[in-house]
């Protein structure tokens, strides 16, 4: 037993690897206060925010070579390593770029200094669980998120957006309490919250009980309704249509990374390197193969532009879910790569969202003829698709050919069954995405419209997106120079 | 002291009749009475299942946070059910679909 001192004084040095996440609390605090101060000025409190996003990002950076060496935090609840560092830097990458396409949006916002608070707590939330071990950490960093989205989902403060919002609410407290009621049994059945204990995996072998696979699904379901798979989808088209574009932006990268990272080291602890009685590849198999599928085809009935993209949110996460599925660590290394590449492309995708939502066109319809007035916005999007569907020249061809070799590899080690299944939905379902993804751009470049309006190439959005292009091929020119990058990180528990 | 299996029984029970309120009532306010039932059975176990870990008293602080946490979620629960009533004059959430038609 240690003593209080010694307790003290690990509590005192764990303060080390803790720095970005000091600096989002103090963040959050300083732009509740200037809130109160720049009552009419929102820009104050974005420009606040982005610095804090920054801060945060550059300290990841200058400490990445110290989380090479992976250490537990404040007494094993955290656990700071090169992985959950490389989740945090795309994390805040993509708080940053929410923040400026909220600055883009003509409407003064409402409640600004809360919005961009509630902001601050989702990014400092994703930042724990992708870091957490303790499942104390992993709920409680959970509800950090859900609490501050579901009230950023009513951020349009329209009957549609309470409508979204209440939805969000329901589907996600009940499958956050259901989730917490699996904890409980895994905690009485190992004796530890914390999963990465030697004695958890160790109870999960040594007494194998139908009570742990029961536990452990109520679990998942919590983590599953957090990435959007398919069971749990049923609110992802409603809060995606009615939250407004930067928030949806924000919603599909940042829980769904925070979700991704946190199951990637809980299912590898289930599977306990093959020992365990309950095949968890069998299990995330069919929730990527029913999450690809029900995702994308129900997208393609779609008529309004952002619940399409709620769809595809759901699909993309089956997607995500087979670098997970195939329980290798290159595996893992080409999920973070696939998972880098769709958080560029969906922001690309909805920027122009954005752009074009605030020029009145939403439908799927509405865009015809876009292509021919707005050309570089067009092509931008279009490009965005292309890497979203996953064909080359871009970054997302590039990650899902990653991340069916790995599967591929572990058919070809496992023999089961289900992962051939997995790999033959995977690329079927890239077909089917192709008729859905390129549906808007068929509208603006195919189909004649009636506009006349001359535009502005030189916006912010067209220099953000150019930046956002010139990556997203850049993933595809030269993969290498990133995959060098996530090599170096060590996923071993 | 009773046995531990008791105070399992007695979540399972929470649990269950919470999720049945969830499923069968319509009005969103039981909802959120189902919810803190469903809430409360999982800190009825890991207090219950603590007494089987001595050492330690990781069950109960964790039932300490779960409190905390269900305050706030019936907190943020509540807004959106008073913003709702507002906007459409009811709390039945079946009444409330106005997306994707």
């Amino acid at each position: 037993m240690q003593s209080f001192a010694e307790k003290l004084q690990s509590t005192a040095t764990s303060f080390g690897g803790f720095v970005p996440e000091l600096v989002l609390s103090a963040g959050i605090v300083i732009i509740v206060v200037a809130g109160l101060i720049a009552r009419k000025q929102p820009v104050w409190t974005a420009l606040l925010c982005a610095l804090v996003f920054l801060a945060s990002l550059l300290f990841e950076l200058t400490y990445w070579n110290a989380y090479a060496t992976p250490r537990g935090l404040f007494s094993n609840m955290l656990r700071s390593d090169s992985f959950s560092a490389y989740l945090r830097i795309i994390i805040d990458i993509s708080g940053l770029l929410t923040v400026f396409m909220t600055t883009r949006d003509p409407k003064p916002l409402r409640f600004h200094a809360e919005y961009y608070a509630l902001l601050a707590t989702v990014i400092l939330g994703a930042h724990l669980l992708v870091m957490s071990q303790s499942l104390a950490m992993v709920f409680l960093s959970l509800e950090m998120i859900s609490l501050s989205s579901y009230v950023l989902a009513g951020f349009s403060f329209s009957r549609h957006g309470t409508e979204g919002s209440l939805k969000y609410f329901l589907f996600g407290s009940v499958s956050s309490a259901a989730m917490l009621y699996g904890f409980s049994f895994l905690y009485g059945l190992t004796g530890t919250l914390d999963f990465s204990a030697p004695e958890f995996a160790r109870q999960l072998i040594e007494h194998p009980s139908p009570l742990f696979f029961v536990a452990a699904a109520f679990a998942l379901a919590g983590f599953f309704f957090k990435i959007a798979a398919a069971p749990l989808h049923p609110w992802v088209p409603d809060v995606y249509e009615a939250a407004p574009t930067p928030v949806v932006a924000f919603f599909a990268v940042v829980p769904k990374l925070a979700g991704l990272g946190v199951l990637a080291r809980f299912t590898l602890v289930l599977q306990a390197g093959g020992h365990a009685i309950f095949d968890w590849q069998l299990v995330l198999c069919a929730v990527a193969i029913l999450s690809l599928t029900v995702g994308n085809f129900s997208a393609l009935w779609q008529k309004n532009a952002k619940r399409l993209m709620g769809y595809s949110s759901v699909a993309q996460s089956g997607f995500l879910l087979v670098g997970i599925a195939a329980f290798l660590p290159q595996g893992i290394h080409y999920l973070l790569f696939y998972a880098s590449a769709y958080a560029v492309g969906s922001f690309i995708v909805f920027l122009y969202l954005h752009y074009f939502e605030r020029l009145g066109f939403s439908s799927l319809e509405s865009f015809a003829g876009t292509g021919r007035v707005w050309l570089w916005p067009s092509v931008f999007l279009l490009i965005g698709f292309i890497s979203l569907t996953g064909l080359p020249p871009t970054g997302g061809f590039t990650g899902k050919l990653f991340i069916f070799t790995s599967l591929w590899d572990a058919y070809q080690l496992s023999g089961k069954s289900i992962v051939l299944w997995l790999m033959i939905f995977g690329l079927l379902n890239t077909v089917v995405s192709l008729f859905y993804y390129l549906r808007i751009p068929f509208f603006a470049f195919v189909r004649n419209g009636k506009h006349v309006a001359t535009t502005n190439n030189l916006t912010f959005e067209n220099l953000l997106g150019l930046l956002l292009v010139v990556g997203i091929l850049f993933l595809f020119f030269n993969p290498g120079l990133l995959m060098g990058w996530i090599n170096k990180i060590n996923f071993a528990l | 002291m009773a046995p531990v299996h008791h105070f399992l029984y007695l979540g399972a029970f929470l649990f269950s009749t919470g999720l049945i309120v969830i499923i069968t009532k319509r009005n969103t306010i039981m909802v959120l009475l189902g919810l803190e039932l469903m809430l409360n059975a999982s800190n009825l176990n890991l207090v219950a299942f603590n007494s089987l870990h001595p050492g330690s008293l990781q069950g109960q602080m964790f039932a300490l946070f779960v409190i905390v946490v269900a305050v706030c979620e019936a907190a943020v629960g509540l807004a959106i059910v008073l913003r709702v009533y507002r906007q459409y004059r009811t709390s039945v959430p079946d009444h409330v679909n106005e997306l994707n038609q």
